[in-house]
């Protein structure tokens, strides 16, 4: 697919060209700040683009501003974030349109490749993908919340992977269960949530981190 | 109010001799130190006659304090023991010595008038509200009138006592605000300056400055041996690993398993930093200022947190950090030793300083000289602020800092 990056450390970009091109895909532009990645994506049209949380001039958050700005634009734009540091309430910004293709990954999650490449793909394709620390920040927040703490072990492992954004077959290979197992524990949580049924993974996803970061 | 007018006129009377004695002490000391000041003998009675004033000006200190109603503070400089030519200059370096000086001088013409006006000032009208108790025993046939009916008269005699009377209560003003006066004089000259001032202060920058490099020290020792522990070993760790899968790749054998190892010790170092740095600075302090990040940390405790303050507003980012740890700290430990459920933090913006105050729930009973808050403390006075902790038994526990933003 085309993709645009933005990352201000040359070491880091080179390394994301590197890593996406030898597996196939194009980088139709790698830029260092976030002007230049309105620029580029507004010239091509991206399936997707990978934005560093902070660039120049400020170092702050100005990555994720532009992403924000990039998603509110109207048009379908496809952007997972990359940081050194997961925030919650960032998270929740990029959640809040309520819109798929947006995803927060730590850029430590770059070096377990396959994994990267599947949330590449999924936010790419309208999918959402949260980073296993952003859940287990929710996770240990809502230590005390009573739904939560209904859930038996598994059903709080599925629910975990179902926050990161996960589909039921992805969720069965990680946890080496049956489709249908996987199935019935969903429904179990929804149900002991109170959360509305939802079959789409993206309603789901939302409905789950909305519920945690309540 | 009769008290203090009595002990205005004492004061005033007994500045007739102070001022007396002051100024032949001034005299004396001055003629012989001037003397003596080319012989072997001028420095220990320059530092002889240098005590004696100072205990004379003590004294003044301590009379002064009958008017205004604590005794003066001493401005002295302590000196350090040295060789007698250092002692003198150390002496003869203090504002405080001149000082002394010139109030003994100055007291003397001032002593006297002072006391003479307000003695007459308090003998007139008692003298005249008890004229009728006297003024018959003296004959005064030549006075003018008024004053002869006044004078002769019974009635007479009972008008003028009314008319002391009258004049009593505004003579006791006089009384009292020449006294203060006085005083007030005495305490321009005599009290701490603003040399005193400035060199105390001096002193408690410079003992803050020593905490805060001891601090800032510690913290980077810390930072060092975090960074060298942690990350580095795992970094270490990992390269070792890869060394050894390169080996085996040479040798032909497989080597994902020990390449897989590697990543997994590169991301343990990685998750190691994370933790450092959030330790050193978060980054949603740089990212968001303060509010932000306490919201942040709200959403992250387990207690029920409310937040109050602007959300727009930024400060210097030493006090933004140090209002964050305060924050941090406060929760941490009303999370884990006071069994609260609720907590309120409050930002207030004041004129040139921040003010954070954290309120919880718990059981109180939470001391400021435990380890973390203790820090905390180190770190707020570092930059001139204060870090108050109220935490009576049964609770609510309040930590309060406050914290300026010099602009």
């Amino acid at each position: 697919m085309r993709i645009v990056i933005a990352e201000d450390l040359l070491l880091l970009r080179d390394g994301l060209v590197r890593l996406l091109t030898d597996t196939g895909h194009e980088v139709v532009a790698a830029v260092d700040n976030a002007d230049e990645l309105l620029d580029a994506v507004e010239r091509h049209r991206p399936d997707l683009s990978l934005v560093d949380v902070r660039l120049p001039p400020g170092f702050r958050d100005e990555g994720l501003r532009a992403a924000l700005r990039l998603r509110a634009g109207g048009r379908d734009t496809r952007v997972l974030i990359l940081s050194q540091y997961v925030e919650r309430a960032y998270a929740a910004e990029l959640l809040a349109d309520g819109r798929g293709g947006v995803g927060y990954l730590l850029k430590d999650r770059v070096t377990a490749l396959d994994d990267f490449l599947d949330a590449v793909d999924r936010v790419a394709a309208g999918g959402t993908v949260m980073d296993p620390e952003v859940v287990r920040q929710l996770f240990t927040r809502n230590s005390r919340r009573s739904g939560v703490d209904a859930l038996t072990p598994r059903e709080r492992e599925v629910l975990g992977l179902m926050a990161q954004g996960m589909s039921n077959s992805a969720i069965c290979a990680a946890l080496v269960l049956a489709q249908v197992s996987v199935e019935k524990h969903i429904t179990n949580i929804f149900a002991k949530l109170d959360l509305p049924p939802a079959d789409d993974a993206h309603r789901r996803v939302r409905a789950v981190l909305a519920y945690l970061n309540g | 109010m009769t008290t203090a007018t009595a002990r205005s006129v004492a004061y005033l009377a007994a500045g007739i001799l102070a001022g007396a004695a002051g100024f032949a002490w001034t005299v004396v000391a001055l003629v012989t130190v001037a003397l003596l000041s080319v012989t072997q003998l001028g420095g220990p009675v320059f530092l002889g006659a240098a005590w004696l004033t100072r205990r004379l000006a003590t004294a003044e200190r301590h009379r002064a304090g009958w008017v205004l109603g604590r005794p003066l503070d001493e401005p002295y400089e302590p000196t350090a023991p040295g060789t007698v030519r250092e002692r003198v200059a150390a002496v003869a370096r203090q504002p405080a010595t001149w000082r002394d000086l010139a109030w003994l001088v100055a007291s003397f013409p001032v002593g006297l008038v002072t006391g003479v006006a307000g003695t007459v000032l308090a003998i007139v009208p008692v003298a005249t509200a008890l004229a009728p108790a006297w003024l018959w025993a003296v004959p005064n046939g030549n006075a003018p009138w008024p004053l002869r009916p006044l004078l002769t008269t019974t009635p007479g005699r009972f008008a003028f006592a009314a008319i002391g009377l009258l004049v009593l209560p505004v003579a006791a003003w006089l009384v009292r605000a020449l006294a203060r006066g006085v005083a007030s004089g005495a305490r321009a000259l005599l009290a701490p300056g603003a040399h005193l001032r400035l060199v105390n202060e001096a002193a408690r920058l410079a003992e803050t400055r020593a905490r805060v490099v001891d601090a800032q020290a510690a913290e980077l020792r810390r930072i060092e041996r975090d960074l060298h522990d942690g990350a580095q070993a795992r970094i270490v760790a990992a390269g070792m690993t890869l060394a050894l899968a390169a080996r085996k790749l040479r040798a032909g054998g497989p080597a994902v398993s020990d390449v897989d190892l590697a990543r997994s010790q590169l991301d343990e170092a990685l998750a190691e930093l994370r933790r450092l740095v959030r330790g050193i600075h978060p980054p949603i302090l740089t990212d968001r200022g303060l509010h932000a990040a306490l919201a942040a940390l709200a959403a992250d405790s387990p207690l029920d947190v409310s937040l109050s303050g602007d959300p727009d507003a930024r400060h210097p980012a030493a006090v933004e950090s140090a209002a964050y740890f305060v924050v941090a700290e406060g929760l941490a430990n009303a999370a884990k030793h006071a069994e609260a459920s609720r907590c309120t933090i409050v930002l207030t913006p004041g004129r040139g300083t921040l003010t954070v105050r954290l309120t919880d729930d718990g059981k109180g009973g939470a001391d400021l000289a435990g380890s973390g808050l203790d820090g905390l403390r180190r770190r707020v006075e570092a930059l001139d602020g204060t870090l108050t902790l109220t935490s009576p038994p049964g609770g609510p526990t309040v930590l309060h800092a406050e914290l300026p933003c010099a602009s």
